[in-house]
C-alpha cells in the first residue's frame, strides 16, 4: 500500500504559485455622464434645437399663408362654377327619378308613396341631399372616384 | 329622393354659361392678380351664399364672377403672355403643391409686367386670409327668430337667486 504512494500519477493540482485570488467585489457599470452632465446635455440639445427651428418656422408660417391667400382667391370662382353644375345635376337626378318610377302607382317624385321626407320645413326648401343619393343614378365608379379623390391626386 | 317637384330648380338654360377652363397652375399662378381685379365681385358672391346658404339664389352673382375672371384673363392674354406661362410653368414643374416659394425670380418679372401694363399691383401674401368688409344693396335675409310657446315649462324668474355650485365644476367628469 505504502508503495502505491510513491508511483508519480498525474494529479489533478493547482497551479504552480497557486489560484490567483478570485474578484468577490461589486463591479459597478461605467458612467460616461453623470446626471448634472445628462441635464446639461438634454438643455444644450433643447436649446440649440429651438434656435435652429425658429430660424426656418417664421419662414414656413409664411409661405402656408401665401398658399391659403392664393387659394382663398379662386376659390368664388371655383364655387360658382361647382354650384352650376350641383343645381345641374339635381335636375338630372329629379328627371331620372321620375322616369324610373313612372309606372308605379301611388309614387311621387320625391316623397315616399306620397308621403313628404321632411315635414316641417316649407315644401320649395332646398334640401341637399346625401353623398350616394346624388350619385344614385350613375354608376359606381363616379362616386367611388369622388369619395377617394385624395387617392388619386 | 327629397326633390319634389315642388322645390324650384333653375332651368338648364339659366345655368349654362361660358366656363373658365384653365388649369390649377394657370390659376394659382394668377391667383393674387385676380383676387385684387375681381375683388368686389368675389366678395359679393361669397357674402350671398354665406347669408342665404342656397346655391340657387346665388347664381347671377355666380354668373358675374366667372365673367370677371374670364375678363381677367383674356387681359392677361393680350399683355403679358409670355411671362405669364413662364411663370404657371415654373409653378407647375417646381414642386407638388404648386408651392410659390420657388418661383419668386418669374414671379418677379410677371409681377413688373402686370404693374407696367394694366396697372395691377400684387397684393400683400397674407391679403385673402383676412377678413374683408363688404357693402351691398342686397337685403340681408331674415333671421327666423326663436319659438315662443304659450304652454312651456316656467323657468326661474331672472332675480332668483342663484348658488354657487356646491362641488364646484362638473367639467372635471366631463368625459365619464
Amino acid at each position: 500500500m505504502a508503495e502505491a504512494c510513491q508511483i508519480a500519477r498525474k494529479q489533478d493540482l493547482p497551479p504552480p504559485g497557486g489560484y490567483k485570488p478570485i474578484p468577490f467585489k461589486r463591479l459597478p457599470a461605467k458612467q460616461y455622464f453623470s446626471g448634472y452632465a445628462m441635464f446639461a446635455g438634454y438643455a444644450g440639445m433643447t436649446l440649440v434645437s429651438i434656435y435652429l427651428y425658429n430660424l426656418t418656422c417664421k419662414k414656413i408660417t409664411k409661405n402656408e399663408i401665401e398658399m391659403r391667400s392664393a387659394k382663398m382667391a379662386i376659390y368664388p370662382m371655383l364655387l360658382a362654377e361647382r354650384d352650376r353644375e350641383y343645381l345641374k345635376q339635381l335636375r338630372r337626378n329629379r328627371d331620372a327619378e321620375a322616369e324610373l318610377m313612372r309606372d308605379v302607382p301611388g309614387w311621387e317624385v320625391g316623397t315616399y308613396y306620397g308621403e313628404r321626407v321632411y315635414k316641417l320645413l316649407p315644401p320649395d326648401a332646398l334640401v341637399e341631399p346625401i353623398f350616394h343619393e346624388y350619385y344614385a343614378h350613375s354608376s359606381p365608379t363616379e362616386w367611388f372616384k369622388r369619395a377617394y379623390i385624395k387617392l388619386q391626386s | 329622393m327629397v326633390l319634389t317637384n315642388d322645390v324650384v330648380l333653375p332651368e338648364e338654360s339659366e345655368l349654362t354659361v361660358e366656363e373658365v377652363n384653365l388649369s390649377t397652375a394657370t390659376l394659382r399662378a394668377g391667383s393674387f392678380h385676380l383676387g385684387k381685379y375681381c375683388e368686389k365681385a368675389n366678395n359679393e358672391f361669397m357674402l350671398c351664399r354665406i347669408e342665404e346658404q342656397d346655391p340657387r339664389k346665388c347664381i347671377n352673382e355666380g354668373k358675374v364672377v366667372t365673367a370677371c375672371t374670364l375678363d381677367f384673363f383674356r387681359k392677361v392674354k393680350k399683355a403679358c403672355v409670355a411671362e405669364f406661362n413662364q411663370y404657371a410653368n415654373c409653378l407647375d414643374k417646381s414642386s407638388g403643391d404648386f408651392g410659390l416659394q420657388h418661383c419668386r425670380k418669374t414671379q418677379g418679372v410677371f409681377d413688373k409686367c402686370m404693374l407696367e401694363n394694366l396697372n395691377l399691383e400684387r397684393p400683400p401674401f397674407g391679403y385673402f386670409c383676412e377678413a374683408r368688409v363688404h357693402d351691398t344693396k342686397r337685403p340681408k335675409p331674415a333671421v327666423e327668430e326663436k319659438a315662443v310657446y304659450p304652454d312651456a315649462t316656467p323657468t326661474l324668474p331672472d332675480d332668483a337667486e342663484r348658488k354657487p355650485a356646491r362641488f364646484g365644476s362638473r367639467l372635471y367628469w366631463m368625459t365619464e
